[in-house]
């Protein structure tokens, strides 16, 4: 693949930037990454395989990550860079919109892959909640895409690799927005995309409490539980980091089952990787049935429960 | 507090058709409200509620926008009046464009204190017009507002992120992004959407908003749907015992 001279990296943590920077190293010349921290995480993007760092300083405990965004866009509007990547995070977005803004562009969320065709940046993404992949290009001189994880893969650390760290100057931002306060989450991390089953709950659950009847049932095939996004933004019963869809956790598991979701575009292309997919609803019509290897068509409340008692017997024998 | 909520019109997921060469077609699809737009309706709504003052809803777009059920649609949800920029220059309009626009739309509406947008619309969920418009209007601007509490010439909110929950304070004039699960949206009576009927709509053009000529800063090659992965379909339906008992049988080498 041919590549374009200059490509600028920016990640909120390490991990993210290291696949950038190998990301860079495959569609640039030279790769430059922004660095927000100290002097040695500064020099680390080197050996991640950046050319170039900008050192934008220590994080002060009175700054957010946001704040920055006038002194990268001074950086940005002089070097010109032909691609910047930004780690798919919030905060990454909000950045990334707000430089998009000032050098008139739009930026290309949430990149499935990068390619350089004739010069020119080509980025494919999924628009209609996955109902499709959209390749795209900006018009103007650089092209602001974000970059979710597992696109690129790190490259070994290497130490001895060159590159200069320059220090850049911090531009005091215009507006206001102070963070007075910050707390952190309860509830563990959750890695629903090493789990090899995975059970999905959806609306078809009546409350609350009815988790456990799922959960009950994952554990007794050693499954992890996920859920539709709903449940976890709107009522609330699970927490954010466990649905799975476009805008949530996207998966490869061996087995999905999906207990009482109807199975819309935004949700399936989450799982439509898995080997095999079982749903259980009461709806003929769900879509869902037209993504499964095994369905049936009943009541979970009838389903699950006869499910278990087959597996338990089973177990015992 | 005067407060302008942000909403686009999108093609209802479900009415999407995938065509034989794996394009899209629209051609079906019933047009509808952004969902992630409604919550930014009632974040503003809840607001002007508990510290008084009047929303005002904001929409830029194509033809679309002139269907009337879904501007009554809108102000049945509580607006005191909507403005439009409708052109076909906007027929699918990319961030920039859209941000430009509603940029534009504000400062000839003249007075507000807060703008409100939903974490991103239904359709392509860029999630980046609250950003790049925050910009242009040059005032402070955040994205992931689970919280707003207004607080005199300020708001303080709460953004959630990934394992973290920030309060912010944040100065007026400003424009914020909301997260989905900061309310869930108020389904209109049918007096509010009588009441709809008899509000004030606002209705302009590109020129009108003294941008004519602009044109989009991306370029789209394609888009085409993925190649479908096929699926066994064995459905059994009912149940009986026979009927789990034969579930069990066909999918007990994936559970055990
Ligand atoms: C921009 C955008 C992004 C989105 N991103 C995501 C995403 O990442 N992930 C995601 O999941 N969604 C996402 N959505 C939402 C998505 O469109 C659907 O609304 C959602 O997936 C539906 O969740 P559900 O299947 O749990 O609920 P529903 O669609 O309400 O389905 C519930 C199902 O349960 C069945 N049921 C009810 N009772 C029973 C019972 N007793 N026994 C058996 N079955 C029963 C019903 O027949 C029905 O099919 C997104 C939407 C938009 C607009």
């Amino acid at each position: 693949m041919s590549k374009v001279t200059k490509v600028w990296v920016f990640a909120e943590k390490n991990t993210a930037l290291a696949q950038l920077c190998a990301g860079g190293r495959q569609l640039g010349e030279e790769v430059s990454a922004l660095v927000l921290g100290t002097k040695e995480e500064a020099e680390k993007a080197v050996s991640y395989g950046a050319d170039k760092v900008y050192w934008l300083g220590s994080s002060k405990q009175d700054k957010m990550l946001e704040d920055y965004t006038a002194t990268i866009c001074e950086l940005l509007k002089k070097e010109s860079p032909n691609l910047l990547m930004m780690q798919a995070s919030k905060r990454g977005k909000h950045v990334a919109g707000r430089l998009a803004a000032n050098i008139g562009t739009s930026v290309i969320v949430d990149a499935a892959g990068i390619e350089i065709a004739g010069g020119m940046i080509q980025v494919k993404h999924m628009v209609y909640g996955g109902a499709a992949f959209r390749v795209e290009r900006a018009l103007g001189k650089t092209t602001i895409t974000t970059v979710g994880p597992g696109l690129f893969n790190a490259l070994p650390e290497d130490n001895s690799r060159q590159g200069s760290v320059v220090e850049v100057d911090f531009v005091e931002p215009a507006g206001s927005v102070k963070c007075l306060e910050r707390k952190s989450k309860k509830g563990a991390e959750v890695n629903l995309s090493a789990a090899k089953r995975v059970v999905g709950i959806g609306r078809g659950i009546a409350s609350q409490e009815d988790i456990k009847i799922v959960e009950e049932f994952a554990g007794l095939i050693g499954a992890e539980v996920g859920c539709s996004r709903p449940i976890a933004e709107g009522v609330n019963w699970m927490p954010k980091e466990r649905y799975i869809g476009v805008s949530g956790a996207m998966l490869k598991p061996e087995v999905y089952i999906a207990i009482g979701i109807s199975g819309q575009v935004q949700h399936m292309v989450g799982v439509n990787q898995a080997k095999v997919i079982i749903a259980v609803n009461k709806d003929k019509g769900a879509p869902i049935f037209q993504h499964t290897d095994y369905g049936i068509i009943g009541d979970l409340y009838k389903v699950l429960p006869a499910l278990k008692e087959l597996i338990k017997t089973n177990n015992e024998n | 507090m005067n407060i302008i909520t942000c909403y686009k019109i999108v093609p209802e997921e479900q009415d999407i058709v995938v065509l034989p060469d794996r394009s899209l077609s629209f051609a079906r699809a019933e047009w509808k409200i952004g969902q992630y737009d409604l919550n930014a309706i009632e974040a503003g709504m809840q607001i002007v509620e508990a510290a008084g003052g009047k929303v005002s809803a904001l929409s830029v777009g194509d033809k679309q926008l002139e269907n009337s059920k879904l501007k009554k649609g809108v102000l049945s949800r509580g607006p005191e009046d909507l403005y439009l920029v409708m052109d076909e220059q906007l027929e699918n309009s990319d961030t920039f464009l859209t941000a430009q626009v509603l940029t534009a739309a504000i400062r000839k509406i003249g007075e507000f204190d807060l703008v409100i947008c939903g974490e991103g619309s239904s359709d392509l969920y860029a999630q980046q017009v609250g950003a790049q418009l925050g910009e242009m209007l040059n005032i402070p601007t955040i994205n992931g507002i689970s919280k707003i509490t207004p607080e005199g010439n300020k708001i303080i909110a709460e953004r959630t992120l990934g394992n973290e929950i920030e309060v912010l304070e944040i100065s007026l004039p400003a424009v914020v992004s909301v997260t989905t699960d900061i309310n869930l949206p108020r389904i209109p009576s049918m007096k509010n959407i009588l009441a709809a009927g008899k509000k004030p709509i606002i209705e302009w053009d590109l020129s009108a908003v003294g941008l004519q000529g602009v044109t989009k800063q991306t370029e789209v090659i394609s888009t085409l749907a993925p190649e479908n992965v096929e699926r066994k379909k064995v459905i059994f339906e009912g149940e009986s015992e026979e009927v789990i008992q034969k579930l069990f049988e066909s999918i007990r080498k994936e559970l055990l």
